[in-house]
């Protein structure tokens, strides 16, 4: 009875009522936070883990960076050292931002220091148990083996892996400091009251949390290079690594200098503009000669399969993505112009999309098979072209035509393999319907006043096409780029199913080459590295596509 | 190609706008032709006999509709098929109840952490799959031998990580955003909490979501090849794509069977574009994102 009114109590009265609300919002989202968190959150720090470990099938030895080493070279190195600057460059930031929004308000927050300071601290302790304890709980699996799998059991194990020599302290440490940190947030909170109390507190924990990891990252960089530097100087070599790490530092803070001066510029007067402008393009010219000489020699102790997987991704890229958007682009207005039949046309080119990939990519395996009776091979005798290999070529297209016209072409301009470009018309093939849907409804949202009026005032359809509708429709084009862009990196189902041996890997894309690592060649620690590589090529490429197009991105 | 365009007035027979529009038809027409050429051939093919598919002709002298009969029994599809479906409903009724309860949290119950949440877990979807795929492999494995029910070359390791969909989560949040408030305000007046107010008000005015999220689920499991390549070494709970992948490379020449098979796969999917095309393409339109 006592409980039950105590629960009544609680849920009453408008306090009462929010409460309930908050416990039913968070129990709606309770299953689905949880699972994205296990499969879709928790995989990338694991992925973390795991690519720092030795570990084919099972988990060997604690490596550091040495298969981001493997992959691509001292820049790994390099690459570790920029997150920790990039980190004290954050902690910079933040400050600044403190400082304006303390002069702005008239605060004296420097009391929130200390629950900001333990906030990071319970952070760092946290993961430090966390990176504890998994192994630990890893290895119940192992201990399992041969055991009935009952609950008990189970629990059993769980309890003494986190009752490990090596987990418990971690535990009470950040259990320690959790109190701690509770407690004096709340006296914080009585002490110094302000509406700002809590953004502040976050801020500073914001900045020692960055601090921390940012002095951390570049003391692992210092003791993992001398590491590489007692092992290199045991086999009588000299790595090399910190004239290479001067160089391309400096190489890069020109690089980033000159975009400062640059952006700069175009605030100061048209005289004075002219002359920085000059300035920045000599920094920028010689921060670029700078890497451009150290990066390849740098990269060259990395993985071939690495560069080559980055290569042909390139190629993809610039071999579909542009042809795909061209052709959706035109085809979207000529249906835009309200054409009879335009639906029906619109569900035709929509279902190379729906199709599933796998069977069309067989389709496609067969037309462009190499037999002298294919299909494709078929209409080239037609024409008088004879009879090609297709998606069993590595030849390059260019290469292949130089060759029709007896030139000899260098081993760089070769291009994509005849086999490549096969996967490539595929692709386009697909995406151009799905294009075309999404072209068309930014062609709807375009207000039909503007294309009337300019017509009133004489304009072609190519001027309207050019000056109004190509504009307008720039957050399209922006999308779709950088969807397809992405999606270029992780294409892999129909790849797997068009590649073929005698292709000899010109058609392994980034995302193929690290599934062949791991499925293949059961190295799962370098195929972690190797997929976090990926994950750092996409983040580089949207923050550039941010960066260059956003800008120019007209949106109405 | 379309050659109804008969002029109105006999007298401009090839006036500027008909030139223009019969200039439009054939381009149109060369597109749609080329789109489904692939079709053609895979069809036509697949009727075939062995020889006739292996030479140069591009129609059948005699339709050989057992290929079909052939390619279903040789490749197993009714196990796949069958397999795909189980797979599809179990992901889909997990994945349906947790996002649309996640979903109208997120929309219309305003509490703490509300955008921090919504945020974190919308940054998983800038992450590439690949990152995912190791590391999931081990918890799959991890858990199946923690648990008494085995996870690799069973259900759960094909259908549990995909039941948290923030995609899902995603689009159902814009839809449910836009039921006006009204509609709470005087639902509330009559008694009914927000499980109810979902249950009968929300719901039943967002089945153009729901079934945009069945169809992309749908597509999903039957493209869906590298996890399940992981997670299955056994035919006993292989999907459909797997299925058609190891056929292709089993028939290798018997291309006649390889057709039939990939046409066999493509059905389904046809089958419920045709039905659903309207809302299907316009709600990847709007919504601007694809699974």
């Amino acid at each position: 009875m006592e409980n039950k009114n105590f629960f009544k109590r609680m849920f009453t009265g408008r306090k009462g009522r929010k409460l309930k609300e908050y416990l039913t919002a968070y129990l709606f989202i309770a299953p689905s936070t949880l699972l994205i968190f296990i499969f879709g959150i928790f995989p990338v720090g694991f992925a973390l883990f795991v690519s720092l470990h030795k570990w084919r099938i099972k988990r060997t030895d604690m490596i550091g960076l040495d298969n981001y080493v493997r992959a691509i070279g001292n820049l790994a190195y390099v690459l570790v050292f920029a997150l920790g600057v990039g980190a004290l460059v954050g902690v910079y930031f933040l400050i600044r931002r403190i400082i304006k929004m303390v002069k702005e308000n008239d605060d004296q927050p420097w009391l929130c220091i200390f629950p900001g300071l333990l906030y990071a601290a319970i952070t760092a302790a946290f993961l430090n148990w966390f990176y504890r304890a998994l192994p630990e709980v890893l290895d119940i699996a192992d201990k399992l083996r041969g055991l009935e799998r009952t609950q008990e059991v189970f629990m059993g194990l769980l309890r003494e892996a986190l009752r490990a020599e090596t987990v418990v302290p971690a535990w009470r440490l950040f259990l320690w400091l959790l109190l701690a940190g509770v407690v004096i947030g709340v006296l914080v909170r009585r002490f110094y009251q302000n509406r700002r109390n809590m953004s502040y507190q976050m801020y500073f924990a914001l900045i020692f949390a960055a601090l921390a990891a940012g002095v951390g990252l570049l003391y692992y960089t210092y003791q993992q290079v001398n590491l590489a530097y007692v092992e290199a100087m045991a086999e009588g070599v000299d790595p090399g690594i910190w004239p290479q790490f001067i160089t391309i530092s400096s190489g890069a803070f020109l690089l980033i200098l000159a975009w400062i001066l640059w952006d700069r510029a175009k605030k100061v007067e048209s005289s004075g503009s002219f002359a920085v402008h000059i300035l920045a393009a000599l920094i920028l010219l010689v921060g670029a000669w700078l890497l451009i000489g150290e990066i390849p020699t740098i990269i060259a102790s990395g993985d071939e399969n690495l560069w080559e997987g980055l290569k042909v991704t390139v190629f993809f890229s610039l071999g579909t993505v542009p042809f795909q958007l061209m052709i959706s682009l035109f085809l979207s207005i000529l249906l835009f112009q309200k054409v009879r039949g335009s639906n029906f046309f619109r569900i035709v080119f929509f279902i190379p999309y729906v199709t599933p990939g796998i069977a069309s990519a067989a389709v496609f395996q067969q037309m462009f098979s190499n037999r002298q009776s294919a299909p494709v091979n078929m209409v080239l005798r037609f024409l008088g072209i004879p009879a090609q290999q297709w998606l069993y070529e590595p030849r390059g297209i260019i290469q292949m035509f130089g060759e029709m016209l007896g030139l000899n072409l260098p081993a760089w301009a070769a291009g994509p393999s005849l086999a490549l470009a096969v996967i490539m018309l595929h692709s386009i093939w697909t995406y151009v319907g799905y294009d075309t849907v999404i072209y068309l409804a930014g062609l709807g949202n375009i207000p039909k006043v503007m294309n009337d009026q300019a017509e009133v005032d004489g304009a072609n359809s190519w001027q309207v096409f050019r000056h109004i509708t190509f504009p307008l429709l720039s957050p399209t084009t922006y999308f779709l780029s950088l969807i397809a862009i992405i999606g270029t990196f992780k294409a892999f189902n129909t790849i797997w199913v068009l590649r073929s041996n005698l292709a000899l890997g010109t058609t392994d894309t980034f995302s193929v080459t690290i599934f062949i690592e791991f499925f293949e060649k059961l190295r799962y620690g370098y195929a972690s590295a190797l997929s976090f590589v990926l994950f750092a090529i996409i983040l580089f490429l949207t923050y550039i596509n941010n960066k260059t197009q956003g800008k120019r991105v007209f949106y109405g | 190609m379309d050659n109804r365009q008969s002029p109105k007035q006999k007298s401009h027979l090839f006036s500027v706008s008909t030139r223009r529009k019969i200039v439009t038809y054939i381009i149109l027409g060369v597109g749609a032709f080329i789109s489904l050429v692939p079709f053609f051939w895979m069809i036509s093919t697949s009727v075939m006999s062995l020889g006739e598919a292996l030479g140069s002709t591009f129609f059948p002298s005699e339709l050989h509709f057992e290929n079909y009969a052939e390619a279903w029994r040789r490749a197993q599809f009714s196990e796949y098929f069958l397999n795909s479906f189980l797979i599809t409903i179990i992901t889909l009724s997990g994945e349906l109840v947790f996002s649309i309860l996640a979903a109208y949290a997120f929309a219309r119950i305003d509490f703490p952490g509300r955008n921090f949440i919504f945020t974190v877990m919308l940054s998983t979807m800038m992450i590439p799959a690949m990152v995912f795929t190791i590391p999931n492999f081990l918890t799959v494995t991890w858990l199946g031998r923690i648990t008494s029910i085995p996870w690799i070359n069973n259900w759960p390791a094909l259908t549990i990580p995909f039941m948290g969909s923030i995609f899902s989560i995603f689009m159902l949040r814009q839809f449910f955003a836009q039921v006006p408030d009204e509609l709470y305000d005087s639902a509330q007046i009559d008694g009914a909490g927000h499980l109810r107010f979902l249950l009968q008000v929300v719901l039943p005015l967002s089945k153009a979501p729901v079934m945009v999220i069945i169809v992309l689920s749908f597509i999903g499991t039957w493209n869906s090849l590298a996890w399940p390549m992981l997670v299955t070494n056994t035919p006993d709970w292989r999907p459909i794509s797997v299925g058609l992948m190891n056929f292709v490379n089993e028939a290798g020449q018997e291309i006649n069977l390889t057709m039939a098979g990939a046409f066999i796969t493509i059905v389904p999917i046809l089958i419920i574009y045709f039905f659903t095309q309207k809302q299907f393409t316009e709600s990847i339109a709007r919504s601007g994102l694809k699974g």
